[in-house]
């Protein structure tokens, strides 16, 4: 007898259901029990001894069903596989077995179990031992599932970049600065697996340094300025820029700029010399002038990489003036004896020229980014008033940064460190914040997102997440940043679950939701890797043994050369013979190009047409409202001129990818047939099928092969059975799969790889493989048969159409949660597909439904989120705007 | 705003900054591979050295520091390509390490060594990600997708933990894999199991560092040469003081949350204080190492230029006394790399299932032949070092170069392929083909904790006893 705990009267079961997606509980034969719980507490009390128990009810409704289908194989002594359904110590231990039941509830309703060709059950038993499983071995309560685990989730280096970008403005590049982030589940947002070790949090405390020093104004006004780059300044004719000038070549460049008012101005002007590892005994002179008046005259000599700053106090009138920089070299250039050598030569650059002005105080103008970081107008002057800028400013930044509210205590320590700086001498308020503001970057309430139960919720025992909290679910969800002003309005006011739909709707245009395409499917499909599959265009077009032999012929041609160079030999043979060979090797000297420019045709232009390809299908479903199942199947793709011409497509120009219809006979159209999805599961020189076949597996039935049981025989043994010819990919897999140990999984995986065959490992179509006719017909472990894949295509939209809706829902709810889904979610699941199926499989359905179930919306109670709402209660007199 | 941030972008950028690592390579970064660093280099390093030991004791017993390394290459090794023939000092070295005959007295080729903790057991397939969880930790990794990590230290960390304060970093760790795989990892293995060899605990990775120049301005400050000493003590001064703020923010967080958070929060404040530990013990190091050589200029798009960047932080890591401990990891286990300039278009782990293919295997040979190349290299010039004591950095050091898939062709986990270059200062037998009876890899790892210095530590992993070495 199982029995949740009921406080205030109200019944355990059945009492909230706001945010489940649907209250439909279709339990048929089963629907007497759920009633029973949401009876009352009195059920609980006084009749616990009459209510069937899980036991009772499996007795009753289960067992009967697999003694009719699954007890040949799993009772009666026999345990196919190690599960038997019979043999359990006792009712708690056969309840307590939630393995064994989740693998039943897996097998059952993808239709694995019973294996096709056997007696099955009716969709309505499948139904009811589903349910049995769900209600009493997961103990999932449909009106208030356990949301389940929240671990305090740091976030990833996208995360990172793109809140940076928000509430810094400024690009730090994450890909660059920190190591790649562990992934779980197939996504790198995974609470659990994202750890900070010393390393990491080294480099949050540099980035956080490195940022505020960046984006964050140190003092208030400063002299207006305009600054060029050395590349901007430029020799008359326009053939030399100051970027780089060689030490060696008299050049001149200057730049014309224009000022409004007369007054004192200073030119600065940051410069390098640069030579390589080895001393050049160059030598040049520069000079640095404004409008033909000279400022500098210097000599340069050799170094490393040595920059200099020079600055020079002008006074200008207002209009037109030109800078300019000479350079004359003093010292001839040597011949050098060394190729590296000569490569390295002593150069000179210009990193920029910044003219300043005027110095005149009251012309000086706020920096950039100033209001951003300190608005309103503070205080100059010392004292309480500027103390409380400085708090204000704070819990302002702080709670941006924190994407919630500050605490006081931890507001005082931020102002405390910033008081510290501003209040030495010659150190400026915006300086003693900035230094606050980086605490605050490298705290661990900007590096976690912490997340509080909404204070209204009474001891439920999985109580609503709070609005900020909520915020950042749905933020980093859809945008992989933190909330923009909207949303934290709405949080700050307690509005955000008003009209949600309608606000998950907007993000979804808002064009931020493409992070959430480009991660999701970057992972999801892996489509982020089709630049790294390292995909040899020369092997997969059936051009390898020309190349090895061009290449040994090449070789030999400059051997040859080399000798005849160094020996100097007159030819021994007659002058026609020499012409012919000479031909002969002008020959494969044109087809080892030719073979060669292969590899740079097939290059990063294309892998990134593919994966926008991909990414673009799914942006359009998903901006479109359209149904899922397009990702299967469509009569349009989105191509460039490159990728059209890769799939043979005519009529398409330009390197901007846009929609195209396909022809109708076209055996293109769904992710599965995509450059992107192709190559990912491809082997750098030929098509894997049992790759493609597991990644239809994984990610579009979600029925993952099941573990191969130990030591098993390789496909490549395969192949000593075949003596008289080179077997086909599809010959050797027949081959392993008549192995009993190989058949269990490659039954499921390879008719659903071969039938892919036509595609081959660059995703371009092909009807032969090694000149033999490619067979693509299969049948699924679940029975359908099938002649090629858009047969194949026609039968994963229709009759496996739920395992699909049930697969991405499963996908997306694991990005959407940062976690791996446990048996508990099953619930949550069901919902979803039930629900996409209901809406001919549009995808806003399924956000939404992500958006409102209980994982998303709920967290587990612990008691010291109880306690933790005192201290949020307490908070928010900091976040209005001091007294002043 | 930008909107495509990560992804095969980075890779595009790579390809553009591709000029400016040619340039490092040929140039500047280029010499450290040249006889000419030796001169270049060695005083700074002997200084380093010698700072050290006056200020707290070696770790070894007297002279010169011992430094250890641990060195992975993916997808095993062909046994009979790997092992020598003959025995003992009269060993003959097999295909794979023909290239360093001339290094042969400073070398150990170990066989018998098993790592049973990374085969099947019950957990079915993934024998890549297990090769790589097991290799320094000795433990079975928990097979999870990502919910509950768990495998165990690794003994770098171990080392690190008792000797790493004697030296500016107590451990570096370093990788060339610089994009990894979407998706799922390794049959139901989480990806942290794949990519990472280093555990500072048994659910803490120490995640490798794939950039060179990161690398660098991390050991050395960033910036022109002039300004690095300064750079990097004012971001020291900086640290501190967030430092101080974060821990007690830390402190206040947790008591705030539910015990779920901890053990992050737990992972948070460890860090802090490692960081903070490491801060302080620097400023008993004095004076910054001052390299009169540029950093690299990022990650190369060239794999070997890759490799030869991270031998050669390596190399500046130890002569400069900067850690004694490393790790490096060349590619993960599974990597499928192809090598079109060896005449090599398929992929590495592809390859390795050759199932005696006479093709494949001469494929195979090539490849880690190409890998201990670049090895070869690198010991060569430790080789050529001299260090405080007058042998040469490779005496003084222990360097394993292994894998933890023993045969790529059929994922076996004992008598895995161990090269240990180095004496440890004659610490260690040299020039010797040493076949042991079958035990755990974790014995060697306790041998040579032995070697570092430490004491007290008798059982690690799986180990059963000591004295393989």
């Amino acid at each position: 007898m199982r029995c949740r705990v009921v406080v205030h009267g109200t019944p355990c079961r059945g009492a909230t259901h706001e945010f489940s997606g649907s209250r439909s509980v279709k339990r048929n034969a089963l629907i007497i029990w759920p009633t029973a719980y949401v009876l009352a507490l009195v059920v609980c009390l006084a009749s616990w001894a009459d209510e069937p128990t899980g036991a009772v009810r499996f007795r009753d409704h289960v067992q009967p069903i697999l003694e009719n289908y699954c007890y040949g194989c799993h009772g009666y002594g026999a345990s196919e596989g190690g599960r038997t359904f019979d043999e359990f110590a006792s009712d708690e231990a056969m309840l307590a077995n939630v393995d064994l039941w989740h693998a039943v509830l897996k097998n059952v309703r993808a239709g694995l179990m019973p294996p096709a060709g056997e007696d099955a059950p009716s969709d309505a038993q499948r139904k009811q031992i589903q349910d049995w499983i769900e209600a009493d071995v997961f103990d999932i309560d449909p009106a208030d599932p356990d949301p389940g685990r929240v671990t305090l989730r740091r976030l990833n280096r996208v995360e990172y970049r793109h809140t940076i970008q928000d509430l810094m403005g400024i690009d730090y590049n994450t890909t660059e600065e920190f190591p790649p982030d562990d992934s779980g589940y197939g996504f790198d947002n995974i609470a659990d697996v994202l750890t900070v070790s010393p390393l990491l949090l080294e480099k949050y405390v540099q980035a956080a340094e490195t940022i505020v020093r960046r984006a964050v104004p140190t003092v208030s006004k400063k002299p207006q300025a305009q600054q060029f780059s050395g590349s901007a300044l430029r020799s008359e004719d326009g053939s030399k820029n100051g970027a780089t000038i060689s030490f060696y070549d008299e050049t001149r460049v200057t730049h014309p700029f224009k000022i409004k008012r007369a007054g004192d101005y200073r030119l600065v002007a940051k410069v390098r010399s640069h030579g390589g590892f080895f001393f050049d005994p160059g030598r040049c002179e520069v000079t640095f002038s404004i409008d033909d008046r000279e400022l500098l005259r210097q000599e340069y000599v050799w170094a490393e990489n040595k920059s200099f700053n020079h600055d020079f106090d002008v006074r200008l009138e207002p209009g037109e003036h030109r800078i300019a920089l000479h350079l004359r070299p003093l010292a001839e250039r040597q011949a050098s004896d060394d190729d590296e050598r000569g490569k390295e030569e002593l150069r000179f650059h210009i990193d920029f020229v910044r003219v300043e002005g005027p110095m005149d105080k009251k012309d000086w103008i706020a920096p950039p980014n100033y209001a951003r970081f300190f608005p309103g107008d503070p205080p100059s002057a010392p004292g309480v008033e500027q103390d409380a800028y400085a708090r204000y400013v704070l819990a302002r930044f702080a709670g941006r940064a924190f994407r919630r509210p500050v605490d006081e205590a931890t507001l005082d320590r931020l102002a405390a460190v910033a008081k510290q700086h501003y209040q030495l001498p010659g150190t400026t308020l915006e300086e003693g914040v900035g230094q606050a503001m980086i605490a605050v970057l490298a705290s661990p309430r900007f590096l976690f997102r912490v997340e509080e139960v909404a204070p209204a919720s009474p001891d439920e025992p999985f109580p609503p997440i709070d609005d900020f909290a909520l915020a950042s679910r749905l933020s980093y969800f859809l945008w992989s940043t933190m909330p923009d002003d909207e949303l934290w309005e709405l949080a700050e006011q307690g509005k955000l679950r008003d009209e949600l739909d309608e606000r998950v709707k907007r993000m979804v245009r808002d064009p931020r939701s493409e992070r959430f395409v480009e991660n999701f499917v970057g992972q999801w499909l892996q489509a982020r890797d089709v630049g790294g599959a390292g995909i040899n265009a020369i092997a997969v077009l059936g051009h390898q043994q020309e190349w090895e032999e061009l290449l040994k012929r090449v070789r030999e041609m400059r051997r040859e050369r080399r000798r005849s160079d160094r020996d100097n030999e007159p030819d021994a043979d007659g002058e026609a013979s020499q012409r012919q060979r000479s031909s002969d090797s002008r020959e494969v000297r044109r087809r080892f190009r030719e073979l060669a420019s292969l590899n740079d045709k097939y290059n990063a232009e294309l892998w990134r047409s593919m994966r926008r390809e991909t990414e673009l299908t799914f942006q359009y479903v998903f901006r479109q409202n359209r149904s899922l199942l397009e990702l299967l199947d469509s009569d349009y793709t989105f191509l460039n001129e490159r990728l059209a011409e890769h799939y043979g497509i005519d009529g398409v120009e330009g390197r901007r990818m846009r929609r195209v219809e396909l022809p109708p006979d076209s055996p293109l159209g769904g992710i599965l047939t995509q450059g992107a999805v192709l190559v990912v599961t491809s082997n750098p020189t030929r098509t894997s099928p049992v790759k493609r076949g597991l990644f239809v597996l994984d990610n579009i039935l979600g029925t993952p092969a099941p573990p191969p049981p130990g030591p098993v025989p390789l496909l490549e043994d395969s192949a000593t059975a075949f003596t008289d010819h080179e077997p086909t990919l599809r010959e050797l897999l027949e081959t392993h799969r008549s192995e009993p140990l190989c058949f269990s999984c490659h039954a499921r995986m390879d008719p659903l790889g071969l039938a892919l065959e036509n595609f081959n490992a660059l995703g371009m179509w092909r009807d032969t493989e090694q000149g033999q006719p490619i067979d693509t017909s299969g049948e699924l472990i679940t029975g359908e048969t099938f002649e090629n894949f858009a047969e194949l295509k026609r039968i994963l939209v229709n009759q496996r159409r739920l395992d699909f809706y049930r697969c991405v829902s499963e996908k997306m709810l694991t990005y959407a949660l940062g976690r791996g889904l446990e048996y508990h979610d099953e619930h949550t699941i069901d919902q979803l597909a039930e629900r996409l199926e209901r809406h001919e499989g549009r995808i806003f359905e399924l956000l939404l439904g992500i958006v409102r179930s209980a994982p998303f919306q709920r967290a587990r109670r612990t008691d010291a989120a109880v306690a933790s709402h005192d201290a949020v209660e307490t908070i928010g007199a900091a976040i209005r705007e001091p007294a002043r | 705003m930008n909107t495509k941030l990560e992804s095969t972008d980075a890779i595009e950028q790579e390809r553009t900054k591709a000029f400016n690592r040619r340039r490092f390579l040929r140039g500047v970064g280029a010499c450290v591979a040249l006889p000419a660093l030796e001169s270049l280099l060695s005083p700074l390093g002997a200084r380093a050295a010698e700072m050290t030991l006056s200020g707290s004791p070696a770790a070894g017993t007297a002279g010169a520091p011992v430094r250890m390394a641990f060195v992975t290459f993916p997808n095993g090794a062909h046994q009979a390509n790997w092992f020598p023939s003959g025995e003992g000092t009269k060993y003959v070295l097999g295909k794979t390490m023909e290239s360093l005959e001339p290094l042969r007295d400073q070398l150990q080729i170990i066989s018998g060594l098993d790592h049973v903790n990374a085969t099947p057991g019950n957990d079915g397939p993934g024998d890549h990600a297990r090769a790589s969880a097991t290799l320094l930790t000795g433990q079975r990794a928990r097979k999870t997708a990502g919910a509950d990590i768990h495998v165990g230290m690794s003994i770098d960390q171990l080392a690190a933990k008792h000797v790493g304060h004697l030296t500016r970093f107590p451990s570096l760790e370093l990788t060339c894999d610089v994009v990894r795989k979407s998706g799922n990892c390794d049959s139901g293995y989480s990806c942290a199991y794949q990519y990472n060899i280093a555990w500072k605990s048994a659910t803490t990775p120490m995640p490798p560092e794939p950039n060179p120049r990161l690398v660098f301005e991390r050991l050395f400050g960033g910036g022109p040469a002039d300004d690095r000493a300064s750079n990097y003590r004012e971001r020291q001064a900086t640290q501190r003081s967030v430092l101080d703020f974060v821990r007690e923010d830390a402190r206040a967080l947790r008591r705030q949350l539910s015990q779920h958070d901890d053990r992050k929060l737990d992972e948070y404040l460890t860090s802090v204080r490692d960081v903070e530990q490491r801060i302080e013990r620097e400023e008993k190091f004095g004076d910054l190492p001052e390299l009169a050589v540029a950093p690299p200029a990022g990650v190369p798009s060239a794999f070997e230029e890759h490799m030869r960047l991270m031998y050669d932080m390596l190399l500046l890591a130890f002569q400069t006394d900067s850690t004694r401990i490393a790790t490096l990891i060349l590619a993960s286990d599974g990597n499928n790399r192809s090598y079109p300039d060896l005449g090599i278009p398929e992929g590495h782990h592809y390859l390795t299932h050759h199932q005696g293919d006479e093709v494949k295997l001469e494929k195979v040979a090539k490849i880690e032949q190409h890998y201990m190349k670049y090895f070869g290299n690198f010991l060569q010039r430790l080789a050529e070092i001299e260090d405080v004591d007058g042998t040469s950095m490779l005496n003084n050091s222990m360097i394993v170069y292994s894998c933890g898939n023993a045969d790529g062709n059929r994922h076996t986990h004992d008598n895995l392929p161990v090269l240990v270059a180095g004496s440890a200062g004659g610490r260690l037998t040299t020039g010797r083909y040493l076949q042991v009876r079958s035990q755990p890899m974790c014995n060697l790892f306790l041998d040579m904790l032995d070697r570092m210095g430490v004491e007290g530590v008798n059982t690690f992993g799986d180990s059963t006893g000591w004295r393989v070495v």
